[in-house]
């Protein structure tokens, strides 16, 4: 593919789309947050609140964060997917055929071949669990440590499950709360609500409980740093030396590895749930059924 | 500005996050799964284009190769065919010259043998000359008297035959 000055300008302006709303979340969070020390764990912060009926609706950070995170992904894509070729592959192609071919062997793997389209879903999660939690790393506010934000993705994912479930009909559905003897169906149920509730406190618990870890050994820190070195001369007592370095690795830990591995997490019990929850062979021989009759009435 | 609690329930925001993840579902179908599907049929089509190529120009060759080595076999059993005629022409060739030569050399020896007993006969006949006059002048001298020389040649003739009679009967 020739290159030329369009195709220069329009990957400038994708990796502007890619960058752009990160410095903004940046911009937004130096503006809005006032400059604070100590112990303090709060939610997200409110930036506007428009009255709906129930409850009102609250724009917070989690919500203005998660559309950045999107934002971003979306000129990720663009820029990824910018002057394909089928014969001369550059390197960020690579990188976009190994993200396609990677999460499509995830699904084949332990979704089987009915689930092959769910790989965009997968790699959905993958990626907004994933980066969310990884905005931490900007000073930005994750959105995976707002239950709302998790209980979202979770109910989707339960609504998933149940679509599948019922694809054998509503009465397959319902009989299957019954196994394997009718006297367990309460426990059955229970197992079904609390799939999602499970989901959804697993993630968010990690990732605020690294927040508050962080927050707690950074505060502990400072305190140690005060009562160890406080009477050295002048300024130096003044500088907490202990908190340099050591919240560095709680934050590989809790930041890059757990935020990480929960978004994994996410996405491989959404995977097993889906596709254990789908009646394969009922749905098999439901469809061989549907075909004979439509045969016969013919 | 007012933070919100640490856990707290807002439906409003679990519809939006809901949303989002459909959202960026979406995104990610259209903007990079599409395209980089579309892409790779393009590279299967290719790939299976240039399979299909190579496989017709292997069938194409294995054609070539067996109609050549059918040439090769008809050629050989041409050549072959030329060796034998050509032998057997160079047979007759050979046997005819062997027959010429033994012909003319039987010619030669045949030849030879005439002379050589032409020249015997030629010689014998001399020899006869020559004994008849020595022994004419032999006897004259011997016998101091005139013979009749005609007697005498005569009777020389028949004692000579009778030599050279004896002389072939040894031989």
């Amino acid at each position: 593919m020739k290159k030329n000055g369009r195709f220069y300008f329009l990957d400038c302006l994708y990796l502007l789309i890619m960058i752009l709303p990160i410095l903004g979340g940046i911009v937004l969070r130096v503006l809005t947050h006032p400059a604070e020390s100590g112990v303090s764990i709060r939610g997200a912060q409110v930036f506007c609140t428009i009255p709906m009926p129930v409850q009102d609706l609250i724009i917070s950070e989690s919500q203005i964060n998660s559309w950045l995170v999107i934002l971003a992904v979306f000129g990720l894509c663009l820029y990824l997917t910018h002057g394909l070729s089928a014969r001369f592959p550059t390197k960020r192609q690579v990188v976009a055929e190994w993200i396609v071919e990677k999460t499509e062997e995830l699904v084949y793997e332990n979704m089987g071949p009915f689930f092959k389209g769910f790989s965009p879903f997968i790699c959905a999660i993958l990626a907004l669990s994933g980066f969310s939690s990884l905005l931490t790393l900007f000073g930005l506010y994750p959105p995976t440590s707002d239950l709302n934000v998790v209980a979202g993705w979770a109910i989707l994912v339960f609504i998933l499950i149940t679509y599948y479930k019922m694809k054998c009909g509503p009465w397959q559905y319902i009989k299957s709360f019954g196994d394997p003897v009718p006297l367990l169906s309460p426990l059955n149920v229970i197992s079904e609500v609390a799939t999602p509730v499970s989901m959804a406190f697993r993630h968010y618990g990690n990732v605020l409980s690294g927040t508050v870890i962080s927050t707690l050994v950074a505060a502990g820190l400072s305190g140690l740093s005060a009562i160890l070195l406080g009477n050295l001369p002048g300024i130096l007592g003044e500088i907490p030396f202990l908190q340099i370095g050591i919240p560095a690795v709680l934050s590989v830990y809790f930041d890059i590895f757990s935020g990480c591995l929960q978004a994994y997490i996410f996405a491989m019990l959404t995977m097993l749930y889906i596709s254990s929850g789908f009646p394969a062979d009922l749905y098999e021989q439901r469809k061989l059924r549907k075909a004979t009759i439509k045969s016969v009435s013919k | 500005m007012q933070t919100l609690q640490v856990i707290s329930v807002n439906i409003w925001q679990i519809l939006i996050s809901l949303l989002n993840l459909l959202l960026l579902f979406l995104v990610l179908k259209k903007f990079l799964y599409k395209r980089v599907r579309k892409m790779l049929a393009e590279r299967q089509a290719a790939v299976e284009a240039s399979y299909k190529k190579a496989e017709d120009a292997a069938l194409h060759a294995q054609e070539d190769e067996l109609a050549w080595t059918k040439k090769m076999q008809e050629a050989e059993v041409e050549s072959s065919e030329i060796i034998r005629k050509a032998s057997v022409r160079a047979g007759e060739r050979r046997d005819q010259i062997l027959a010429d030569a033994k012909e003319q050399a039987a010619g030669i020896v045949r030849q030879a043998q005439q002379e050589a007993a032409l020249e015997r006969r030629r010689g014998q006949e001399a020899m006869k000359q020559e004994i008849v006059a020595v022994s004419t002048l032999l006897t004259e001298k011997l016998l101091d008297r005139e013979i009749n020389e005609k007697d005498h040649r005569k009777m020389m003739d028949s004692f000579i035959d009778e030599i050279g009679d004896y002389h072939e009967g040894n031989e």
